[in-house]
Order: structure tokens, then sequence, then C-alpha cells
């Protein structure tokens, strides 16, 4: 009897560990699959967004005042597939030239419509074009990028040597973390999308240590990344009032409120300072100052 | 006692000290996610060793040889050892060493979370700790006839000893999830950075406390005075290694990539930890053996140093 019982516990010990193995084997299931709209991983939208044909535009400069901090020499000498490539290659952390800022993601956090409406409240249809991030002379071009929840990334590898990409989401964010090796000559890898807004995700290479991009998932069209000469450009953007950041990974944010009229074209500088600097952790940015506090407190 | 036996010992032990130095060495890079799969790196069993795959598919070449020499030693010792308890412990020295393989390959299957990290950071110094045991175990020393030692009946050497090698083992596991809580080109946490200054002082009262009364009690007794002696060179060595760690490790992330004197210097700080503790096992077990050889012979307690006088 006292076999029996134990030959019974025995078992439903078993099926107990083959569950609990089978949920830690079989990753979480995707509950957003089916969503082909940009806010399929966010609240659902009640109207879908379509273009009027009287959309404007929003523009503008990001500047930098004081002494930008120099780009630092990458010593790619522990690859000498990526040294041979890219002997002269510098950190992409602040791209500076005369007091304008390149590398600035720029997005419409939020806002009002000219027909009352929170833009939180539409959809936006999720593009069927990819966005491409490449791997090319053991950097990430481009270093900053944007995209809509559920548009396929496509990651290409241009360099004579293997890369891993290694998108590092925010725990909370309800994105997920991905790692992926791909070496030279390999085919590029499609199948990656970001469920969720996010600003912004940051990708690593572990096998290169240095190079880094940021990922801004955004759930509408409406954002731009600065060029060399400062400047970006938002386009097909509905008339309303909008709160609109500018996101930098060393400087931190920036935020001015745009009204975009019909058709019209509206300007909004931003000016983030060279003595200021934010630390990142995991997509989640903080801005501190860069001086002031006691070694220990700098966390 | 199989002298052969016990250098072969004393290598794997070695060899282990080398895994750890290597483990840290990927922990410092960043490179422990350089390949997303495992066993194999890249879908090779031999890649080609670019960037930080070099520190990452390293660690695991060194793991693995550590592997095979450690069945190699429980072969040796299944056949000459004549102890059962000495052959036990070479059974938990293999399944030690087998659970850390599958230990770093979670780490790299679950992309290094904390818990999973640490725990692997935290069994290498256990699975050392073992060997090191297994070193003094199958030392000649260990089986000589030793002349009785009186312990003190209020603070009892002993007891002394597992507190110092308790308190460095839970410093090691603070200063292990330290370490995996934050990359290079992050700051480290303050509350935990905190947590291991703590820890350090506790654990320079508890060994300095340890090794005084060593020196001071049996100083003329080299079995046990050596191992103090060492362990208190040791312990300033890694108090001042800690210091530099943390003043490299500060300016870490304002660097375009990890840099060698940070990485350098954090390793040694590792390796030294680990080299800390295993002195402190030996004072440990070399105590236990000398009081115990007391017990055992039925001898009144006696003080070697009255008796060299």
């Amino acid at each position: 009897m006292l076999k029996k019982r134990a030959r019974f516990w025995l078992a439903v010990f078993a099926l107990v560990s083959l569950l609990a193995l089978s949920y830690a084997c079989g990753g979480k299931k995707d509950a957003d699959s089916g969503d082909n709209t940009s806010g399929g991983g966010d609240k659902p939208a009640a109207t879908a967004w379509a273009p009027k044909g009287d959309e404007g535009t929003i523009t503008g400069k990001i500047n930098l005042t004081g002494t930008a901090p120099a780009p630092q020499k990458i010593d790619m000498s522990q690859d000498a597939n990526c040294a041979s490539k890219n002997p002269n290659a510098t950190t992409e952390t602040v791209v500076a030239k005369d007091g304008k800022l390149e590398f600035a993601f720029v997005y419409i956090k939020d806002g009002t419509l000219a027909d009352g409406k929170k833009i939180g409240d539409y959809s936006f249809k999720t593009p069927d074009s990819e966005v491409v991030l490449d791997q090319n002379g053991c950097h990430y071009v481009p270093h900053i990028i944007g995209m809509q929840p559920n548009q396929k990334l496509k990651v290409t590898n241009s360099d004579p040597t293997g890369h891993n990409i290694h998108a590092l989401p925010n725990k909370s964010s309800g994105n997920e973390e991905w790692n992926e090796s791909q070496p030279s000559g390999a085919a590029p890898i499609t199948d990656k999308t970001f469920k969720r807004s996010e600003i912004l995700v940051p990708v690593k290479c572990n096998q290169h240590p240095w190079m880094k991009a940021y990922i801004g998932v955004v759930k509408h069209p409406f954002f731009a990344v600065s060029k060399e000469d400062g400047s970006f450009e938002i386009k097909g953007v509905p008339a309303g009032t909008y709160t609109v950041v500018a996101w930098h990974e060393k400087f931190g944010e920036k935020t001015a409120t745009v009204k975009v009229d019909a058709k019209g074209t509206a300007t909004s500088d931003f000016t983030f300072d060279a003595g200021a600097s934010a630390s990142i952790e995991s997509g989640s940015l903080t801005v501190v100052p860069a001086i002031e506090l006691p070694m220990l407190m700098k966390h | 006692m199989n002298k052969g036996l016990h250098r072969f010992t004393l290598f794997v032990t070695g060899a282990t000290l080398l895994l750890i130095v290597a483990g840290a060495l990927v922990t410092s890079h960043d490179a422990g996610l350089a390949t997303s799969d495992w066993p194999l790196s890249n879908g090779q069993v031999f890649p080609e060793m670019q960037g930080n795959l070099f520190w990452e598919h390293g660690h695991r070449m060194v793991a693995t040889s550590v592997g095979i020499l450690v069945i190699v030693l429980n072969i040796w010792l299944w056949r000459s050892e004549r102890r059962a308890w000495v052959r036990r412990l070479g059974l938990v020295a293999l399944a030690g060493v087998i659970a850390q393989g599958l230990l770093g390959g979670l780490t790299v299957k679950l992309m290094l979370p904390l818990a999973v990290s640490a725990a692997h950071a935290t069994l290498a110094q256990l699975f050392f700790c073992t060997m090191v045991s297994l070193s003094v175990f199958t030392a000649p020393a260990w089986s000589e006839t030793r002349q009785a030692l009186e312990e003190n009946a209020d603070a009892p050497l002993r007891y002394l000893c597992l507190a110092a090698a308790a308190g460095i083992l839970i410093q090691l596991v603070l200063g292990a999830t330290l370490r995996h809580s934050a990359t290079w080109d992050q700051h480290l946490p303050v509350s935990l950075l905190l947590f291991h200054l703590g820890g350090a002082l506790v654990v320079t009262l508890l060994l300095g406390t340890t090794i005084i009364t060593v020196l001071k009690r049996h100083g003329g007794e080299t079995y046990l005075s050596r191992p103090a002696q060492i362990a208190a060179a040791l312990l300033v060595t890694q108090l001042l290694l800690g210091l530099a760690a943390y003043l490299t490790r500060q300016a870490s992330p304002d660097a375009p990539q990890p840099r060698n004197p940070m990485v350098g210097i954090t390793v040694a700080h590792v390796a030294c930890g680990a080299l800390v503790f295993a002195a402190t096992i030996v004072l440990t077990l070399r105590a236990f053996r000398s009081f115990k050889a007391a017990r055992e012979t039925g001898a009144s307690y006696r003080r070697l140093s009255t008796e060299a006088s």
C-alpha cells in the first residue's frame, strides 16, 4: 500500500516537473501577434487614422550649447577585420558640429488633433516596409532609428566579421529581449519586431562592445532623427497641438508644445546643454548633473 | 599517501583558479552573450575567435578542460584513495563542475538574468573551495600524526576560522551579485556597492581576528601559521585591489569600450578574492585537523608554544 502511494506521489511529482519544464521552455504566447496596426501592443484605439490631405510638417534644429565632448577613439584591435575596415572609428554618442547636434530622436509624445481627439485615440497602420539596421565598419548604421510597433526590422551584416545583435528593451515595456548571432555573409535577420511603443530600445553587440544603436518604437509615424546639421523634419502631421520630445542618449529629453495648422509648417528648435548627461538603464533614461554629485552617488 | 594524486589535485585546483579568471574576463568584457547559442558557439565547436567571442569561447574551452581533469581526478581517486569520504568529495566536485557548466548554459539561453549569473559566479567559488579542500585532504601532511593543540574554550579557533570562511563566502556572493548587476557601461548600484563595502569591513574584522589569534596562540606551528600569514597578505592585497577596481569601474561608463586597466584590476580582484577564500579554507581545515588530532589521541590539550619553551 505504501509503495502504491509512493508511486502515486512520484507520478504527481513527475507530472508537475514536466509541466513546469514545458512552461519554462515554451516561452510566452503572444497575445498581440494577430494585430496588424501599429497600436497593436498598446491600448486598442477606437479610430483608424487616415490622412486627409491637409497634413502639415514639424521642422526644427537641435542645438547644443557649451563645449561638446570630443568623440572618443575606438580601439578595434581585438578584431582585425574591424580594425582594417574602419581604422579611425570614433564614438557616436555625441556628434555635434557648429553647435548643431546629430542623432537626436524627435517624436510626438502626446497631443490633440484639430477634431478634438487625442492622438492616442487613433490607431495607425503598421507600415509594410522594413526598417534596416546595418552593421558596417563594426558600427550600427544608422545609429538611431525609428519604427512602429510590429513593423519588421531587417538586420544586415556588411562586415567581414561576425556580430551578435542584442536588443535590450525595458523589462516593464512588454517588449522581449532578444540576442541573435549573425556571422559574416549570413542572410539578413528579418523576423524581429517590437510589439510595444518604447523610447528607446538599446541595441548592442556583445562581440564588439563599442557597437551601440537605439531604436525608437512609436505607435504613429510622426518621428524623425536629427541630421548632421541638427535639422529634423516630421511630415504628414495632422493639424493639432502636440507635445513634441527631442531625446538624446547623452543629454536626455527636451519637450516643447507645437501647434500645427492644416497644410502648415510649424518650427520648433530644441537646445541641449553639453554640461548635462543622462544615464540610460535598459531603455529608461534619467538626466543627472554631470559633475556635481559625489562619485559614490553617481548612479 | 599518493604524492602523484596530491600533485594532480593541486594542478586541477590551479586550473580551477584559471577558470575563475577566464569567467571574470567574460563578465568584465560583457562577452557572455557574444554568441547566442550554447554549448556550440555560432554553431561551431571551434569558431573564429573574433572580438569578445575570444573571451566567451575561451572560457568554455577552459571549463571543458577542467571538467575533463575532474573526471580524471575522480578515476584516480577511486583507484587509489582508500578514504571513502575523500572519494565522495571527488564526486561532489564532479557534480559541481557539471552543474556549473549547465548554469553557464542557462546564463546564455536566458540572456544573463542576475540570479542565474550570480549563482554561476557563486558556484564557481564553491567548486574552487571543494578543489582546495581535496588538495588539503590528499596532502601528505594531512595524514601525518600531529601534535595535539590546545583549544581555547572561550574563543575556539576552529569556530573563528569557520566564521571567517562563512563571512568571505557571503562577501563573494555579494561581489558576484554586484558585478552582474551592471555591465561595464553602467554605474554600479549604490545599495549593493555599500553592502559589498560593509562586507569588506566585516571580513577584515573576522579574518583579521582569526589571523591574529592563530599567530598569537600557535605562531610556532607552521601548519597553521603559514596559511594565516598567506591569508593576511592576500587580504591586504584584496582590499587595495578592491579600491583600485572601484576607481577604474567608476570611470568605465564614460569609456567607449571596456578598458584594460578596469578589466585587469577587476579580474585580479575576483581572483584574489578566491585566493583569500582558499587560504581561509586551508586554515580552517587544518585547524579542525589539529584539534581533532588532539581529541582522537586522547591527549590532554597542550600548547605547542609551552612545549617549545
